[in-house]
């Protein structure tokens, strides 16, 4: 009976193979790098509106084109490593940002799935999966693939020979280190709703429409988890590590042109990671199927997009003590609650 | 009247505000307390809808603020202290300058020099002025020391340019003959501003 | 074919990176190389089909304790090499290569036995293929009643380790647990006995600073 219920998925399913993966990943690397560029654009432009100014306006209509002049400037300024600087381990450092913030991507769905019609030489009629490498743990994957972002920071900040750079690492490792034990705990009381760790169950669990979101279930752990992923991607409540008023640049201060793009880049990624599982985990992910259900899950992705924005727009960023004290006295305890709660009710 | 209102000098219409900043608390619960209460007030989010509504507002009532400055300019204060213009005679059109001197004299920057001579009327002409505008401060001093309001500070206050002498040469400043009847009159210094009226509080007339 | 280019790929940079690890005087080398075969090392664990665990490794090495040694690391400067001091180097080979030899005999021990009795086997008379059909079902027989149901349908590899974890290595779990809280109560009484005192608003702290420097 199993046999024939496996074997009838397995022939309705189309093959997953190693070609589309490849073009997976170069569609997430080239697709994620290009909204990485433009979420400059957007970001620029929210906060400018917000503030009740124009924003960039003058390179391409209505100023679009300010992300290539943004890149050309990148790619052609100076790149400068600092004389008592471990130069290795600082050329290194970026990379890692960037690298990780990817890799984290790949176990994440984005985008439909679709087959490449067959009128195209070479490729024509392989399929491309919506997610690169379809884990049965997926959100685990992913929160350890942020975790290992935070190397990125610590060892520009460390390598760089500059006391700005070291606090800013210092404050890196505090930071990301407190709020994963949030992250991860927060999101515990859906994974035991769910009773799994991959994405497309979760998606599943929430079928049924507006009504069976998680974020009905599980309001609180909703609100620790978007808290705990601004502390991650480093957004403004939270942006210590990098805070120009106290710290200069952080732990980007001594860096230049591409190196410094990729931290960016890394970090509009991440932002990206988070705003995906947000609304895979609590909002219904990719619900309805088809091509209606992406355009929601999209919308979502960008609703989570615009907050990171308005919340930088509209709130004050802590200071470090207020950020330790939140994490640990407030919201950890509020999570363990939630998570205690969550068993005791699953049980009864 | 009394005492108490003759002390009260800010007689004009004040629109300040006292917030209430509340007490700083002390104890633990007294902390707990705080920190709830700001949590579950929705302080946030109003500070959330006041940077939304201000962009709608942007966006649809075009309540923008920038002002896209090398093509729109603000008008600015007809007091406004920038380049130096040398005015002319309305009649004669021939330039106010007597070569008095006063205005190198007075200038606490030392940017001034002029050189002068006697013409062939013994009437003191102007042959070199000129102002090193890497050393002036724009005090105004030579505006307000000149007897004849021949030198003046005019609306100019864009003064990037390749060289310093761009603007410092006599001519330059001097009001081209062609635009002799768009020379606007100097009220000199210490002129009231044109919109002084609006300003002005109402005096306390009680001593 | 694959998987075994992987594995040889893993162990060599492994290997090499801890190399670098212990051979470096450059601290931040030591550790970005250290991270990076924690990190590998998660590698192994996909590569076995124990993905769950291959993310913890990720998860608690890389991510938490990791870090928690780079942090430590700041308070040293990063940028300059350490002088070792060794009062003699083959004492160090010598008990490196002592400990080194140990720790494979202990793992290589149960491999050899094994071979042997295979071996024993063969002589006794027994066909290869029905000596491996035995062992593999001796496995599966093992596998069940210990839990291990990591190929069964249905059920995921979190699963399966969460119930071997509750059942076979119940007590061991419950002991580290244990461990590692009175460690944590430890280190908070430890860190923590100066914390009700505020540094700016304490007077007796500011004479003790104004001692400290006296002594100087």
């Amino acid at each position: 009976m199993t046999t024939t219920l496996t074997e009838h998925i397995v022939t309705d399913l189309p093959q997953v193979t190693a070609v589309g993966v490849i073009i997976k990943a170069v569609i997430i690397l080239a697709v994620i790098s290009a909204i990485a560029g433009f979420g400059t654009y957007i970001e620029r432009k929210v906060l400018a509106f917000m503030q009740r100014r124009l924003g960039p306006m003058h390179v391409g209509p209505y100023g679009l084109l300010q992300i290539a002049a943004d890149g050309i400037k990148l790619f052609t300024k100076e790149d400068i490593v600092p004389q008592n600087a471990n130069a290795f381990i600082f050329k290194i450092a970026p990379v890692i940002t960037a690298a990780t913030a990817f890799i984290a991507l790949s176990a994440v769905p984005v985008f439909p799935d679709f087959t490449i019609p067959d009128f195209i030489p070479l490729l024509g009629g392989t399929f491309v999966p919506s997610i690169a490498s379809d884990l049965n743990i997926g959100i685990l994957f992913v929160l350890g693939m942020m975790a290992a972002g935070l190397y990125g920071p610590l060892l520009a900040g460390m390598s760089q020979a500059n006391k700005w750079g070291i606090i800013g690492a210092a404050r890196t490792a505090v930071q990301f280190l407190s709020y994963e034990v949030v992250t991860g705990l927060s999101i515990l009381a859906p994974i035991m709703l769910v009773g799994s760790l991959s994405f497309v169950d979760f998606n599943n669990y929430q079928a049924g429409g507006i009504a069976d979101w998680l974020i009905w279930k599980q309001p609180v752990a909703f609100v620790l988890f978007l808290i705990a992923g601004f502390a991650e991607t480093n957004r403004t409540p939270f942006d210590l590590l990098e805070h120009e008023a106290e710290v200069v640049s952080g732990y980007a201060t001594e860096y230049s042109g591409m190196r410094w793009g990729m931290f960016f880049i890394g970090e509009y990624a991440n932002m990206i990671t988070v705003s995906v599982i947000a609304s895979i985990v609590f909002l219904g992910g990719y619900d309805a199927a088809g091509a209606l259900g992406w355009l929601f899950i999209m919308a979502k992705i960008a609703f989570f997009f615009f907050l990171m924005l308005w919340v930088r727009a509209a709130w004050p960023h802590v200071r470090p003590d207020q950020l330790m004290w939140l994490c640990w006295k407030v919201l950890m305890p509020l999570a363990v609650v939630n998570i205690v709660i969550t068993a005791i009710v699953m049980m009864v | 009247m009394s005492l108490e209102q003759f002390k009260n000098r800010n007689v004009g219409v004040q629109s300040y505000k006292t917030l209430d900043v509340g007490t700083t608390p002390e104890t633990g619960m007294e902390k707990f307390t705080q920190v709830v209460k700001r949590s579950v007030k929705g302080e946030l989010f109003v500070g959330l809808w006041v940077v939304m509504k201000r962009m709608l507002q942007a966006l649809f009532q075009n309540d923008m603020h920038t002002v896209k400055y090398p093509f729109e300019k603000l008008p600015i204060s007809p007091r406004y202290r920038a380049i130096h213009e040398m005015l002319r005679l309305l009649e004669s059109g021939h330039y106010r300058c007597i070569g008095c001197g006063l205005c190198e004299k007075i200038c606490i920057s030392n940017c001034i020099a002029m050189e002068t001579r006697y013409d062939e009327n013994q009437r003191k002409e102007v042959t070199e002025y000129t102002i090193n505008f890497g050393r002036c401060i724009f005090c105004g001093y030579c505006a307000e020391v000149c007897p004849e309001l021949a030198i003046v500070h005019g609306p100019r206050y864009e003064n990037a340019s390749e060289q310093r002498a761009s603007f410092s040469l006599f001519e330059d400043m001097l009001t081209p003959i062609d635009k002799l009847n768009l020379q606007q009159e100097y009220d000199g210094f210490g002129a009231v501003s044109p919109n002084a009226d609006n300003n002005i509080k109402q005096t306390p007339l009680a001593y | 074919m694959y998987e075994i280019v992987a594995f040889y790929l893993f162990s060599a940079l492994t290997i090499g990176l801890f190399l670098v690890t212990v051979m470096s005087k450059n601290i931040l080398y030591a550790m970005t190389s250290l991270a990076a075969a924690m990190v590998l090392i998660s590698g192994f664990f996909f590569m076995l089909g124990a993905d769950f665990l291959g993310v913890v490794q990720l998860i608690v090495y890389v991510g938490a304790i990791m870090a928690l040694y780079s942090f430590a690391m700041m308070f040293f400067d990063a940028t300059r090499d350490i002088k070792e001091k060794n009062t003699s180097n083959a004492l160090v080979f010598l008990l490196g290569g002592l400990s080194a030899l140990v720790l494979v005999l202990m793992f290589a021990a149960p491999i050899m036995s094994d071979n042997l009795n295979t071996a024993n086997m063969l002589i006794n008379g027994m066909s290869y293929s029905e000596f491996i059909d035995g062992n593999i079902s001796k496995y599966a027989q093992y596998a069940l009643d210990n839990g291990i149901q990591a190929s069964v349908e249905g059920i995921g590899n979190a699963q399966s380790v969460g119930v071997i974890l509750f059942t076979k290595y119940l007590v061991p779990f419950e002991v580290a647990a244990v461990m590692l809280l009175v460690a944590m109560i430890a280190g908070i009484i430890l860190a923590g006995k100066k914390m009700d005192n505020s540094l700016t608003k304490d007077a007796s702290i500011d004479d003790e600073i104004l001692v400290v420097k006296d002594e100087k």
